[in-house]
């Protein structure tokens, strides 16, 4: 999700907060990397966004005071904490570390902190790989045309948004980024039950998306039935391609 | 004895015989909640033989009837919405709202779905020649399966099978063995919802039993959500076996290839 420096701060943090942390980061379709544009914006994307993410109510799922619950099991929760291993290795900055996160009462469940990295680059496994958990890297970038550059030259193309107020950009980052559903201001633009659910890139293989007009399409065959009676057949035998008469 | 999830096939609850199971965790505790039985080929073979049966009747049945039925079952899922919340966050362990907001989203596929008479409507041309017309209709395929994984138990499956149905289409449905439990309340509630026996069916497993649906040659069209290096083995085994596939997937990469389905 790209951060433009006109966007509205709080409405940009409040958006990656749900759309990063929400069901714990198991969402395809999840905020992973946010490209605040130019570092004053980074800079305050990161002051309003640490202590959200250390104020992250955590809890049994059915708690309802819980923002978030454990991951699915031990095997994925090992795979999340190796991810957040291999972040620091590779030298992104650890904001806010998840790994020491112990749910009183629930020991044995797959519970996991939130986590935030910022200074993190498109070379980290972390930037490239969908890490699905709780997750959140912050990429910064110079300008808007880097960070499409950096949209558009990952290999995966499922999902991205746009937060920002200047229509032209908007418009600019709808029409030509690479990728299959679009957000403008919306950080999870899943389409609606009567559009169709469908990425680009390595995100989708097949010829139609999901549900949807795309869903009838693709459950169902098309065919196609050329009807005439006795008076529109004139007599005597066809032998040349029939063509329109 | 663990509770056993297992399939359901022909309108019914049926035991797994293949003698493979496999733990279903509570991730809140980290407790074994239950086990799920893993289908062979050849229970896998017997779920396509039932959708087949059903498939000519279903096929026959108006869209309008069809769209009744897919109304009916949304009824269901309105007033059972907090029964099968629970059954998520139990074995998913997403927080109950979120669980609640994944139901909603795949209700409005049903919605969706229960506008089939509208839907199916073809197209005519008058004239293509002189005093000859020409009209296309859009017709089932047959036998179609579904493959989703665990991070959507409920929505996901519903992203495809009220589509498939409203179409006239039967279909299998084979879960992630994460959370498995949400699959069978929807198959029963399905029935209740007045859908004939054979026309939604379950079969819970693993590769095996994905294996067994890509290459069945009973079953025409695979739809697939998982993970990137999954969806592309489902895309190429379907298409090779001359099926229509739509396989979606994120950006995991391949060490992870089995563990989503």
């Amino acid at each position: 999700m790209i951060v433009m420096p006109d966007a509205d701060l709080d409405q940009a943090v409040d958006a990656l907060m749900g759309a990063a942390y929400g069901s714990a980061g198991e969402r395809c379709m999840a905020i992973s990397v946010a490209v605040p544009i130019g570092d004053k914006t980074a800079d305050e994307l990161i002051e309003k966004l640490e202590p959200k993410v250390r104020g992250l109510r955590i809890g049994p799922g059915t708690d309802p005071e819980a923002e978030m619950g454990p991951l699915v099991t031990k095997q994925h929760y090992d795979k999340v904490r190796g991810y957040i291993d291999s972040g620091e290795a590779e030298g992104a900055k650890l904001v806010v570390d998840g790994r020491g996160f112990k749910m009183q009462g629930y020991e044995g469940g797959y519970f996991i902190g939130g986590t935030l990295f910022d200074h993190v680059t498109p070379d980290m496994k972390i930037y490239k790989e969908e890490i699905f958990g709780p997750v959140l890297a912050i990429a910064r970038a110079p300008d808007y045309g880097t960070a499409a550059r950096m949209i558009n030259e990952h290999e995966f193309g499922n999902g991205t948004a746009i937060f920002t107020r200047d229509g032209d950009a908007a418009r600019e980052f709808a029409h030509q980024i690479q990728v299959g559903m679009v957000g403008i201001n919306v950080p999870i633009p899943v389409p609606m039950a009567f559009h169709s659910f469908g990425g680009w890139k390595a995100s989708l293989f097949g010829d139609h998306h999901m549900y949807g007009p795309e869903g009838v399409r693709f459950y169902t065959k098309l065919k196609t039935i050329t009807t005439r009676w006795p008076t529109g057949i004139r007599s005597g035998a066809d032998f040349v391609m029939p063509t329109m008469k | 004895m663990a509770r056993e999830i297992s399939h359901f096939i022909g309108g019914d609850v049926v035991a797994g015989h293949s003698g493979r199971s496999a733990p279903v965790y509570n991730p809140t505790t980290g407790e074994v909640a239950a086990q799920v039985a893993l289908a062979s080929s050849s229970e896998v073979r017997g779920a396509v033989q039932s959708a087949k049966a059903a498939a000519p009747r279903w096929a026959a049945t108006t869209p309008l009837r069809r769209a009744r039925i897919l109304n009916q079952f949304l009824h269901i899922l309105e007033q059972r919405l907090d029964t099968l919340a629970e059954v998520i966050n139990a074995e998913h362990g997403k927080v109950i709202s979120d669980a609640k907001g994944e139901i909603q989203r795949g209700m409005e596929v049903v919605e969706f779905a229960t506008a089939a008479p509208q839907l199916l409507k073809g197209e005519v041309t008058e004239n293509v020649g002189t005093r000859v017309d020409s009209h296309s209709l859009r017709q089932p395929l047959g036998v179609v399966a579904g493959i989703t994984p665990f991070n959507f138990p409920v929505m996901v499956p519903m992203w495809m099978f009220p589509v498939a149905l409203a179409c006239g289409n039967c279909f299998i449905l084979k879960p992630s063995g994460r959370d498995p439990s949400a699959s069978l309340l929807l198959a029963e509630w399905l029935k209740e919802a007045g859908l004939p026996d054979g026309v939604f069916n379950v079969v819970q497993g693993d590769k095996e039993a994905v294996d067994a649906i890509l290459t069945d040659p009973d079953i025409t069209a695979v739809s697939f959500v998982g993970s990137t290096p999954i969806a592309r083995y489902i895309y190429e085994t379907a298409t090779k076996h001359g099926k229509r596939c739509q396989a979606l997937g994120g950006g995991e990469k391949p060490y992870d290839r089995h563990a989503r389905r």
